[in-house]
């Protein structure tokens, strides 16, 4: 259905960004923090009133705003669509982002820059929501440039720093990498089928082998924007930034840019059957490297930003197994617990002064009794202990990696000989123990920032935080328990009230269904006790070793796994092999292309040569007038001697 | 007949009045000349049949123009040792060339076969002055051509006289 | 081969061609800047001299503007821009002469790069 107001979803918090930007500076503090929280709250309302307005009769909202350019045949408007799954997402994005402008202005506010940030914050929104409603590849891109954008300028915040100003860097460039490959599907998908528009493409026949192609080249983009092996690099550095950020981009909405790009792209994928094979591969492989790496942190933020790299693995894997519905449903539960837990963080670093050290940490139950209370939902959620939102949603993405049959019919090599259907189990195996690691770190972090005993300097009094950032957490931390009902299985709620609340129900004939017969139908009851035992075992493990020893438990795994712990605890040394393997000679490269190319051969034949050139014919002329006056009249004598020959002889 | 005679001797005083002009050092002895150029000048006009151009040439060339080259000439007092020597260089040798070869080919031109020999020859006869235009070369004929043909040029060359009269005023002037 | 007769167009053209060429070489040879405007006075006279040889022998006989004697008009014009020029290039050199106190054109060559 075609409406006039979908527009201001993604324009009024990018008004609310122009006001902060420009005159923010100049404005009474509270203005600043009305402009930008008004802004984002009524894109919410806006949003939830055409989210109210989808029912059996509207499937969609559609608005062309304008035309943005037309060249040949190809024909690119900026047109938003509002359907069930990107208005859900539209929801989460304006929801969990107007909570989290809430709590930084507790946060940010002794920042001198506070004008700034809220001005990226709201630009990011804006961003993202371009990203979430936009109607054809190209617009989609631009909110995914616009959202790479703002990470840079926010993860840079304090551009002061070196460190923090070049994390901003490395997520812009990482980013810009796998834009590229964006990029690349895109121009494809343009070639091949003559149009961008989404709904087009989704409703077109595409052969396998340009669908395989494009398929992996935007999901190329994807690992840059959602932090995939190999592109994961940037997102343990971008928390350089304030942590409200963290919790934003990092955790809630720009990470989850690539997963929302594959689920709405999912008739293209499901035509790629060998790149969904991949992309859950991708997925595995990056959930089991993080959380790994997760397990060896003692920055609190570090740890977090694993685990979101991990529960992005979790994610793709839900879409790459052909379960597309799961794999939104954990971004949209992750949304919540994340966020919740990255402003728990926040609070605690907010209330010990800057700390982020975990050893350095400990026994914050007494002192932060809220920011305890939230950390603790959250990271039940998160780890699936009890049947909170998170134990729903991960669950639903293993059970669906079991049983999923997209996988039958690819074969390992082109002649046939050995099918994969083992890798759905195998996928399943590892997820599994990915689980277990989860609720492994998680609750170390827990057990060491809360129980125990404080562990810290004496000169550091923790408080808990303001009322302004500990509602947003409550909030989030209710989010967290009452996404459960959106991830129950239809089995328990058919024939309910309940069952048009769960996601699988909401966005049926969204998504594409994948190649192969129906996945078969997973006992609840065996899925939900594998899930919770291992959540229970990572529980117990880290009870034992952190609860009341404290920071002995790392001793005593050091003690045992010294080596392993201590790679761990240098992330695996990823960042030094690409800095031995890419950065170096590429620096390498461009001194060279410099010195030679630019410095010698520009400079010296272009830049210089051609003046020299110049002044040397210059000098040549100039003797062709010496101010004889008589010489003159001579040449002119020539000339005329010349015309009239012309004239007169040869006429 | 006449005509002929008395066309090679204005022709004659033409040309060795303009030779005095170009190769004779003081530049009074040129400006006189160039007097005596003008009267020759005249003579041929009137042979043409151009009788008021003839008169202006007079008037106006030799009676106006070569005075005030005579005074400035006169103005500045040039001694005989101030005149200076002539110098030769290659370039003036070139110049001089070229000077000779334009004539040439003008020449060559004029007395060439395309050229027209003797135009308005009928029959063998030469056409006299009666079958031109009425009164040619007389002040009436003239003037309906200057008034009716090139207005335009007319009043512009009085404008143009203007200027040249204020602008000599200027330029000339020691203190404006 | 009646050339010896006047008369005739070719006799009053070459004698303008020579007359052109006096001036043309004084204008090339002399120093005097006095000398060298009287030069282009004698080159102005030539070409008088052409435009009336033409208007009284002309190409097209009996042409529709033939009642308007325009050889005789454009003479009329070159005298008057003649002396016009003359009276200009003379307070030239008068002024040049002032600062310089020589007339001779090949010492006036300051006017180069």
């Amino acid at each position: 259905m075609e409406v006039s107001w979908l527009h201001l979803v993604p324009l009024l918090p990018l008004i609310g960004a122009a006001v902060c930007g420009l005159v923010g500076k100049w404005l009474p503090k509270g203005w600043v923090y009305a402009v930008a929280l008004a802004s984002v709250l009524l894109s919410f309302l806006v949003g939830l009133r055409a989210f109210l307005g989808l029912d059996e009769g509207v499937q969609l909202f559609h608005q062309l705003a304008f035309n943005w350019f037309s060249a040949g045949s190809l024909r690119v408007d900026m047109a938003f669509t509002f359907d069930r799954l990107s208005g859900a997402l539209t929801l989460v994005v304006t929801g969990v982002g107007f909570l989290i402008h809430v709590y930084s202005v507790g946060y940010m506010d002794e920042d001198p820059g506070y004008w700034r940030y809220f001005a990226y914050l709201n630009l990011f929104i804006a961003a993202m929501l371009t990203l979430v409603l936009g109607d054809n590849l190209v617009a989609m891109f631009v909110g995914w440039e616009g959202v790479g954008l703002c990470s840079y300028l926010l993860i840079g915040f304090w551009f002061t720093d070196e460190e923090k100003a070049s994390a901003g860097r490395k997520a812009f460039v990482v980013n810009r990498i796998g834009d590229f490959g964006f990029l690349i599907g895109i121009f494809i998908l343009f070639t091949q089928l003559g149009t961008v528009s989404i709904a087009q493409i989704n409703s077109a026949v595409i052969p396998l082998g340009v669908a395989s192609l494009a398929a992996l080249c935007l999901f190329i983009g994807a690992t840059g924007k959602s932090a995939q092996i190999p592109l994961y690099i940037w997102l343990p550095d971008a928390m350089a930034g304030p942590t409200p950020v963290s919790a934003l981009i990092h955790a809630a909405t720009m990470v989850t840019a690539g997963v929302y790009m594959v689920a709405r792209l999912s008739h293209l994928y499901v035509s790629a059957p060998g790149v969904m094979a991949a992309v859950a591969v991708v997925g595995t492989i990056t959930a089991i490297w993080s959380a790994l790496i997760a397990t060896s942190q003692n920055d609190i933020k570090k740890v977090l930003a694993y685990s979101t790299v991990s529960q992005l693995g979790f994610m793709f894997i839900g879409v790459g197994v052909g379960a597309f519905f799961a794999g939104t449903l954990h971004l949209i539960t992750h949304a919540f617990f994340k966020a919740c837990l990255f402003l728990g963080a926040g609070a605690v670093i907010h209330g010990l002064h800057g700390e982020q050290d975990l050893p350095r940490m400990g026994g914050l139950r007494k002192y932060m009794p809220s920011t305890r209370t939230t950390f603790l939902i959250a990271t039940i959620a998160i780890t699936g202990i009890l049947p909170l939102s998170g134990f729903f949603s991960k669950d639903e993405i293993l059970a669906q990696a079991l049983h999923t049959r997209a996988f039958s019919f690819l074969t390992l090599t082109p002649s046939g000989s050995m099918r994969l259907t083992w890798l759905g189990p195998l996928i399943y195996a590892v997820g599994s123990f990915v689980a277990f690691l989860t609720s492994f770190y998680m609750w170390r972090c827990y057990f060491l920032a809360f129980s125990g005993e404080y562990r810290g300097p004496e000169t550091v009094h923790p408080h808990e935080s303001p009322p302004v950032m500990t509602v947003p957490l409550w909030i989030l931390a209710g989010l967290s328990v009452v996404g459960l009902l959106l991830g129950l299985p239809p089995s328990w709620v058919h024939g309910t009230a309940l069952e048009h609340w769960t996601w699988e129900h909401f966005t049926e004939g969204v998504f594409a269904r994948p190649r192969g017969d129906a996945p078969g139908e997973f006992s609840p009851a065996l899925g939900f006790g594998i899930a919770l035992l291992v959540g229970w075992l990572g529980w117990a493990g880290s009870y034992a070793l952190y609860f009341k020893r404290g920071l002995l438990g790392d001793e005593m795994l050091s003690a045992r796994l010294g080596p392993v712990r201590r790679a761990l605890a240098n992330k695996l040394y990823v960042d030094e092999l690409y800095d031995r393997v890419i950065v170096r000679p590429l620096w390498a490269l461009a001194r060279g292309l410099w010195r030679v190319v630019d410095a010698t051969l520009i400079d010296g034949l272009f830049v210089n040569g051609i003046p020299a050139l110049i002044a040397w014919v210059s000098a040549m002329a100039r003797r062709f007038q010496n101010g004889d006056v008589q010489r003159y009249a001579a040449v002119t004598a020539l000339g005329v001697a010349a015309l009239l020959y012309v004239f007169l002889v040869r006429s | 007949m006449a005509e002929a005679i008395l066309f090679y001797l204005f022709a004659a005083g033409v040309l060795v009045a303009g030779a005095q002009v170009i190769f004779r050092r003081n530049p009074i002895y040129g400006a006189l000349s160039l007097v005596g150029c003008f009267f020759f000048l005249s003579g041929v006009y009137v042979l043409l049949g151009a009788h008021l151009i003839a008169i202006l040439q007079v008037l106006v060339y030799a009676g106006a123009v070569m005075v005030l080259f005579v005074f400035v000439i006169m103005l500045l007092n040039l001694k005989d040792e101030e005149l200076g020597e002539q110098r030769i260089t290659a370039w003036k040798g070139i110049g001089l060339a070229a000077v000779m070869v334009a004539a040439g080919v003008i020449a060559w031109r004029a007395l060439g076969p395309a050229f027209p020999q003797g135009a308005l020859v009928q029959a063998g006869r030469r056409v006299d002055n009666a079958l031109l235009v009425a009164g040619f070369g007389g002040v009436k004929a003239v003037g309906r051509t200057l008034y009716l043909a090139s207005i335009l040029p007319f009043e512009v060359t009085s404008l143009l006289l203007l200027v040249a009269v204020v602008a000599a005023v200027v330029v000339a002037k020691g203190k404006i | 081969m009646d050339f010896f007769h006047a008369h005739q167009a070719q006799h009053y053209l070459v004698l303008g061609a020579l007359l052109f060429a006096l001036g043309a070489a004084g204008v090339v040879l002399r120093r005097n800047a006095i000398i060298v405007l009287m030069s282009i006075e004698l080159m102005l006279n030539a070409v008088n001299l052409t435009f009336l040889a033409f208007a009284r022998f002309p190409l097209v006989p009996n042409s529709p503007m033939g009642s308007f004697l325009s050889g005789h008009a454009a003479v009329f014009f070159v005298i008057a821009t003649a002396a016009a020029e003359a009276a200009v290039g003379l307070a030239i050199i008068i002024a040049v002469f002032r600062s310089r106190t020589s007339v001779n054109v090949d010492e006036f060559d300051t006017l180069k790069l």
